[in-house]
């Protein structure tokens, strides 16, 4: 069976988009709800600083409002960092992965778009968003469930799982990242954090947004303090969205790809993830996790980016073939398209103080 | 109208009850008052069913399509809108004898356009023998130079051809129209059809009606037929515009059925006239490849030098006879308007036979005869100028203006050998679905052949329904639709057929 480069690229973004709009509508759901008594107004600016995407919400929107949050990060379809920019971008990489993917896969995500497109301002209001937050999650499972059960297991079918597991790890270090940006958010606009969030409180919506809350619970009877909850999610190894599950994940997807499929170019990748494991390693044996949390999460998060970029120069862009200069408008049929398989930026760079030497 | 009195149950009302195809051939009664019996039995069952039924069903029916995703796409600025062509539910049925002489005539079509091919580009023996003018093919904007002595696998140069056929009062089919550069719209033969035994099981229950879903199947096995000389196990691919292109669907609909890479531009290189395509595990060589991009854009280094999505050197891996494209480069000229007037002449030089499907009557304006005649009955007939710009300034006399007409009549006499003029036809009706009830409406038929080393046609091919009342243009860009088309299977003699 023969793999394009660009369809194992296009699945790899498939399953980036969905996880992430997946994790978003997660984060939203847990804090529009747990956290109600501090969903007043001003103090929804730390999930813009929590994606970096200030800059970009400023041109379009006055304040950080709560409307105007969840507006930019649920159904403007011009911020790249939606969840409607992922869903729609999901479905443009299945789209043209149509003559590969079962279309089981084609025909759930074609009317999840159908519904999220067709959401309306009303959806968006504070009693219906935790509704339209689990429309979105669910959708998103489903797509993952499906791709689970019926994508044939070949090299497509493990960049598919090295996006997932990629987007995953992510997203939960960012995640654990949420108290950093609320504080920072503060000390930005000069309130201070006041701690209206109980600690207990906080962590434990932590771990509803990265569906971890049960599973904690069971493990961690003491409770949730920020050391625990950050070990958990850190470095548990049965926990599925830990960033060290998916770091083992992709070890595993990359030596498969190495060992049944001949692909002996992974060793970059594979030298890359074994220093992902080191780092966590000596992040969970460190007395001062907590203090040092954005750090790491920073570092994490860069040391994600490196890997993806390492994925597309070797697998993606095989004999990049300089383009033929100046495009120019091709026939009438086929408006150029502007690809849709990138991570179109909006995550690709982490906050300013992002140091790949400032290891844990 | 005795046929309708005699089908209409006078106990029970029916959908069909107000149908009437007037003086048109009718696909489902014909003229004459003795239908097949399996056409009658289709449209008892028919009668059974209730408009409000219909209608909910097709509605049902549009919206899986549009789930399905079996969809053309219209873009504008951002938004990627996905609309489905209008699908009627009312099928379009002929007999086992109807479909034979489509079949053969078909065949017989393509064999001699093959040939006619294989000759302009070699001995060029019809021109010199002054059956086609040459000047019509050589001086043709559609005429490759580059094919000049090019010997493709089998002699083939249209792998796979679409032709468009219309059905006079009597019922008898005409050729309107060949189509052997990159005939689209059988995803929709095959997806109608799925569609058909979903949503309407019980109208097609215990009917034989011959497969159409091994296509894809079919269609790899004759591309393989036709790989480079002392290639094993060719590699086929399926060459796409991309997902920009309206007819987006169809190339992924065909190399799924294939089971073949969907391949753009950018997925493919040359090296040494040899064509890879990138995969994860680095260079893999192909050896067949459908393309579904026009002959401009298929290669930057040998034509339209601006394409972005075509290969370089695929001209040239084509020459060395390193890769096969289907269809072959320089078609055109052999699906022309002005060559279309030839065909009958064509078969008959090249096959020593009739054209089996007749052309629809054609006066060549170029001949003196034709332009005579054309001149003497511009306002009864359909003026078409021929060459490049085919479509565009057609004139139909019966709807044009006395100033049009007069026009046209200067243009004739100024430049006769780039006219042709036909009557104007009468095409054949439908029993169709409207919001009105169940309709009379004009259709058409574009079987599909596809050719390897021998020709295969897939029964039926697309009907294409005008859904406009009185209409007479089926195409999808104003407001024709698709129906399933049904070849029944040959039925065993019954008494009422032997009389």
């Amino acid at each position: 069976m023969t793999v394009l480069a660009r369809n194992a690229e296009q699945l790899f973004w498939l399953a980036r988009y969905i996880e992430r709009a997946a994790s978003l509508a997660r984060i939203i759901e847990t804090h529009s709800s747990y956290g109600r008594a501090s969903a007043d107004d001003q103090s929804w600016g730390w999930l813009v600083t929590l994606y970096s995407n200030a800059e970009r919400f400023s041109k379009d929107y006055a304040e950080t409002t709560f409307k105007n949050v969840i507006r930019f990060y649920v159904g403007d379809a011009e911020n790249f960092g939606s969840i409607l920019f992922s869903v729609r971008a999901a479905r443009e990489n299945a789209r043209a992965l149509r003559a590969v993917i079962p279309i089981e896969m084609w025909i759930q995500l074609n009317s999840f778009h159908q519904r999220l497109a067709s959401l309306s301002d009303a959806d968006f209001d504070l009693v219906s968003l935790s509704r339209t937050c689990g429309i979105i999650r669910d959708g998103c499972y489903a797509q993952i469930g499906v791709a689970d059960s019926t994508l044939y297991r070949d090299e497509g079918e493990r960049f598919f799982r090295l996006g997932l597991m990629i987007e995953r790890a992510d997203q939960t270090s960012r995640l654990l990242d949420v108290k950093f940006a609320q504080i920072a958010n503060s000390a930005a606009n000069g309130v201070g954090d006041s701690g209206h969030i109980a600690d207990t409180t906080f962590w434990s919506l932590i771990l509803r947004s990265a569906a971890a809350y049960q599973a904690f619970r069971r493990n961690e009877p003491r409770g949730a303090d920020p050391s625990r909850v950050a070990r958990f999610l850190l470095v548990n190894d049965s926990q599925p969205r830990s960033v060290t599950y998916c770091v083992h994940e992709i070890q595993r997807v990359l030596q498969e790809l190495r060992a049944g499929y001949n692909l002996r170019q992974t060793h970059r990748a594979l030298e890359q993830v074994e220093i992902l494991h080191e780092g966590l390693q000596s992040a969970a044996h460190d007395p001062d996790l907590v203090a040092r949390l954005h750090a790491v999460n920073d570092w994490l998060q860069q040391r994600l980016i490196e890997l993806t970029s390492e994925l597309g120069s070797t697998f993606f862009n095989l004999d990049p073939a300089p383009p033929p200069a100046p495009t120019v408008p091709p026939p009438p049929t086929a408006p150029q398209p502007a690809s849709q398989s990138q991570s179109q930026g909006s995550q690709s760079q982490t906050q300013s103080s992002a140091k790949s030497t400032d290891a844990p | 109208m005795g046929t309708l009195t005699v089908l209409k149950d006078p106990r029970r009302q029916g959908p069909l009850d107000s149908y009437d195809p007037k003086p048109y051939f009718c696909e489902l009664l014909g003229t004459k008052a003795q239908p097949s019996k399996a056409l009658v039995g289709i449209w008892q069952r028919l009668q059974t069913l209730e408009v409000e039924t219909l209608l909910r069903r097709a509605h049902e029916a549009e919206s899986e399509l549009l789930n399905l995703g079996v969809t053309f796409t219209v873009y504008s600025d951002r938004n990627a809108i996905d609309r489905i062509l209008p699908f009627d539910i009312i099928p379009r049925v002929m007999t086992a004898a109807e479909w034979a002489v489509v079949e053969r005539g078909v065949c017989q079509r393509v064999q001699a356009l093959n040939m006619f091919l294989w000759d302009v580009y070699h001995e060029r023996k019809i021109l010199k023998d002054g059956i086609v003018p040459a000047a019509l093919v050589l001086d043709n904007a559609n005429y490759r130079p580059e094919m000049i002595g090019f010997n493709p696998p089998g002699r083939v140069y249209i792998h796979i051809n679409g032709t468009d056929l219309v059905r006079d009062g009597n019922g008898v089919f005409h050729v309107l129209e060949d189509n052997g550069r990159s005939p689209s719209g059988v995803s929709y033969v095959v997806e109608n059809r799925h569609m058909m035994q979903r949503a309407f099981p019980d109208l097609m229950q215990g009917l034989r009606i011959k497969p159409v879903s091994d296509y894809g199947e079919r269609l790899l096995s004759k591309l393989t037929e036709v790989a480079p000389e002392g290639v094993a196990n060719p590699s086929v691919v399926l060459l796409s515009p991309g997902v920009y292109n309206s007819a987006y669907f169809e190339h992924i609909f065909l190399a799924r059925e294939m089971g073949v890479p969907l391949v753009e531009g950018r997925d493919l290189t040359v090296e040494d006239d040899r064509v890879y395509m990138r995969t994860v595990s680095g260079l893999q060589p192909v050896d067949v490849i459908y393309r579904r991009i026009n002959d401009d854009f298929l290669d930057p280094e040998a034509f339209n030098p601006q394409s972005t999505l075509g290969v370089a050197g695929l001209m040239r891996a084509a020459r060395a006879g390193r890769v096969t494209l289907a269809n072959a480069i320089g078609t055109g000229v052999a699906d022309d308007k002005a060559v279309y007037a030839y065909v009958p002449r064509i078969i008959r030089y090249y096959l020593g036979e009739d054209a089996i499907l007749p052309n629809v009557t054609t006066h060549i304006c170029g001949e003196p005869e034709g332009l005579a005649y054309t001149l003497a009955n511009l306002d009864k007939l359909v003026v078409k100028p021929v060459g490049e710009s085919g479509g565009y300034g057609i004139v139909v006399g019966p709807k044009a203006s006395r100033a049009e007409l007069e026009k046209c009549r200067v243009e004739l006499e100024a430049n006769p050998a780039n006219f042709i003029s036909q009557p104007m036809v009468d095409l054949s009706v439908c029993p169709t679905l409207t919001t009105g009830g169940v309709l009379p409406r004009h259709v058409d038929l574009r079987p599909y052949a596809v050719t390897g080393k021998t020709t295969w046609v897939l029964p039926g091919g697309l009907t294409r329904v005008a859904l406009k009342e009185g209409s007479i243009i089926v195409n999808s860009s104003q407001g024709g639709g698709t129906k399933d088309t049904w070849v029944l299977e040959d039925e065993p003699s019954h008494p009422e057929a032997a009389q």
